[in-house]
């Protein structure tokens, strides 16, 4: 039997078995169904005037126009703030939950290196993450045609789903640093201290105009939230990204290959 | 010979506080090998070395001839463990925690999770989440764990944790019938001496984190100390009448102890003396000492 394969096997079963899959599910997908609502509300602005505050807010955020490059913005930028929290989560939960759940030490010592075992975590984390943004705008194009939002074209759809991936790949990439803390912080809190620690320091280096070299930006940035994506985001802004994420890949794998294991 | 386990000054610190000190220890292949010692004694600590789970500060570990560690290695494929309290998925059934199992230990044989469920009796639970199992269930999922690949090797934390006494002599008759049978060597560390006393071929006895004695079966009854206890209705004249006879006589609330060769040896005459001084006793018994006292004894926690 492939080690590899073995692993994946085991870190999908306890992904199928445990409610956190259906917790980020439902989760990340109130995303679209918030954007199909703002659609509707500002579709009929007798109804938005009615429904007072909430469409005061939808109004404020998309300048009132409700066709699909404004439908497309909300799940792109939803997909930078939320994909940061609902990642951190999967990903804090897959590392984080062997040490609460004390079975790491059953993790250690077999005939599976644990570096397949975390590699198996990892990939069973972007492919979820993954899905899930996939999923997302499945989503978002069934309660779009549902709510008959218009100036669809085919263009619009292929770069909106390009520059929704693309976040998504972008988030991803800093989540191993959120393994890195639920290892060795044994357990789900640090890997969600520091992930609402990144969200907080990556708007103050937005503010500061430090955005673009600052990796736990760089998916805000480039989702359009703080302005045009294409003036502030370049190669070297990428380039942070990746080696965040070669720093947080070493630093995991590390930890598991030789960190003390006394609890 | 090739040992089994094998360690050369094994220590480890955790600070200021050294937990394992230059611990030697060799188990033969085939030893059902009990490892004795009270609480934070480095027990755990010696077994998770053991398992290339921690590193020690010095010191060198080998199992079934293999060096273990760094990085996990180890003959991983030969040995079964179980450290500290058993722990499962506890949304995962108890089949799927043993799948799990199976998967990452690398046997294709799908009966193998079915076989070890028969064994260690846990039919009736198989498809029972983990999480809702009882303590003694639990423990019996983390030695099906362990016995599932059918290892050479059992490294066992306290095995007998949380079983009932029906349980505790299954487990018992369960790991001497595969050392006997199957030639598998047993390490197990426990508190419940009588469940070492009864079938290890060895034991050591480790104190803060050193090995203080390490003995055959054989050996341990002629370490442990006899005496002759007696009781009397008058145990004051009792005692006066030997002391007077020249025997140092220890004595409790309700019974004198004498430890003396000439006593425990010639109870016959301890109860003439006794009869002729016109106490005689009610009991006269040579009593053995059992492993909890030898150990109490030994680490200090007794006289």
């Amino acid at each position: 039997m492939n080690a590899f394969l073995a692993a994946f096997w085991a870190e999908t079963l306890k992904a199928r078995r445990s409610k956190v899959s259906l917790l980020t599910f439902a989760g990340f997908s109130i995303l679209p169904l918030v954007g199909g609502l703002f659609m509707i509300i500002l579709r009929d602005p007798e109804r938005a005037r009615a429904m007072g505050l909430i469409s005061v807010k939808a109004q404020l955020f998309t300048a009132g126009v409700a066709d699909w490059p404004t439908y497309f913005d909300i799940l792109l930028q939803g997909m930078a703030i939320g994909g940061a929290i609902v990642f951190a989560l999967i990903t804090a939960w897959v590392f984080g939950r062997e040490f609460s759940d004390h079975t790491v030490k059953e993790l250690l010592a077999l005939p599976t290196p644990r570096g397949i075992i975390v590699g198996a975590k990892f990939v069973l984390t972007a492919l979820w993450m993954l899905g899930l943004s996939l999923l997302i705008f499945v989503i978002g194009l069934a309660i779009g045609a549902a709510v008959d939002i218009p100036d669809w074209s085919l263009k619009l759809g292929w770069t909106s789903f390009r520059s929704l991936m693309t976040t998504a790949l972008l988030t991803i990439m800093l989540m191993p640093f959120v393994a890195w803390f639920a290892s060795v912080g044994r357990g789900y809190l640090p890997p969600l201290g520091w992930a609402i620690l990144t969200l907080v320091l990556a708007q103050v280096a937005g503010i500061l105009g430090w955005g673009d070299w600052f990796p736990w930006s760089v998916p805000v940035l480039f989702s359009g939230m703080a302005g045009p994506p294409a003036e502030q985001v370049g190669v070297h802004s990428y380039i942070v990204v990746l080696l965040t994420f070669i720093a947080g890949m070493v630093a995991t794998f590390a930890w598991w290959r030789s960190a003390d294991q006394a609890r | 010979m090739s040992f089994a386990i094998e360690t050369d000054g094994l220590s480890k610190s955790y600070g200021p506080v050294r937990a394992v000190d230059s611990v030697n220890l060799r188990v033969g292949p085939g030893e059902i090998y009990g490892f004795l010692g009270l609480n934070g004694a480095g027990k755990t600590t010696t077994i998770r070395a053991l398992l290339g789970m921690i590193r020690p500060n010095a010191g060198a570990v080998k199992v079934l001839g293999q060096a273990v560690g760094p990085n996990g290695r180890g003959p991983w494929r030969q040995v079964g463990h179980l450290v500290e309290r058993p722990a499962a998925y506890p949304e995962l059934s108890v089949r799927e925690n043993l799948e799990i199992a199976r998967h990452l230990q690398g046997i294709a044989d799908r009966s193998a999770t079915s076989l070890v469920i028969e064994r260690l009796g846990l039919a009736s639970y198989a498809d029972r989440k983990a999480g809702a199992l009882s303590t003694g269930n639990l423990q019996r999922l983390g030695l099906a764990r362990a016995l599932l690949h059918e290892p050479e090797l059992l490294i066992l934390d306290e095995p007998a944790n949380g079983l009932d006494p029906a349980g505790v002599v299954e487990i018992r008759e369960l790991l001497a019938s595969l050392a006997h049978e199957k030639g598998v060597t047993v390490f197990m560390s426990s508190h419940i001496l009588t469940e070492v006393e009864g079938h290890a071929t060895r034991i050591g006895i480790i104190h803060k984190g050193r090995l203080i004695e390490e003995l055959e079966a054989e050996e341990l009854d002629g370490l442990r100390s006899r005496r002759l206890e007696i009781k009397a209705r008058n145990l004051e004249a009792a005692q006066d009448t030997l002391a007077k006879a020249g025997f140092a006589v220890k004595a409790s609330e309700n019974t004198l102890y004498l430890s003396e060769a000439r006593a425990i040896d010639a109870p016959d005459e301890v109860a003439t003396i006794l009869v002729n001084a016109g106490t005689p006793p009610i009991r006269l018994a040579v009593e053995q000492e059992n492993l909890e006292d030898h150990f109490l004894r030994l680490t200090g926690e007794k006289e």
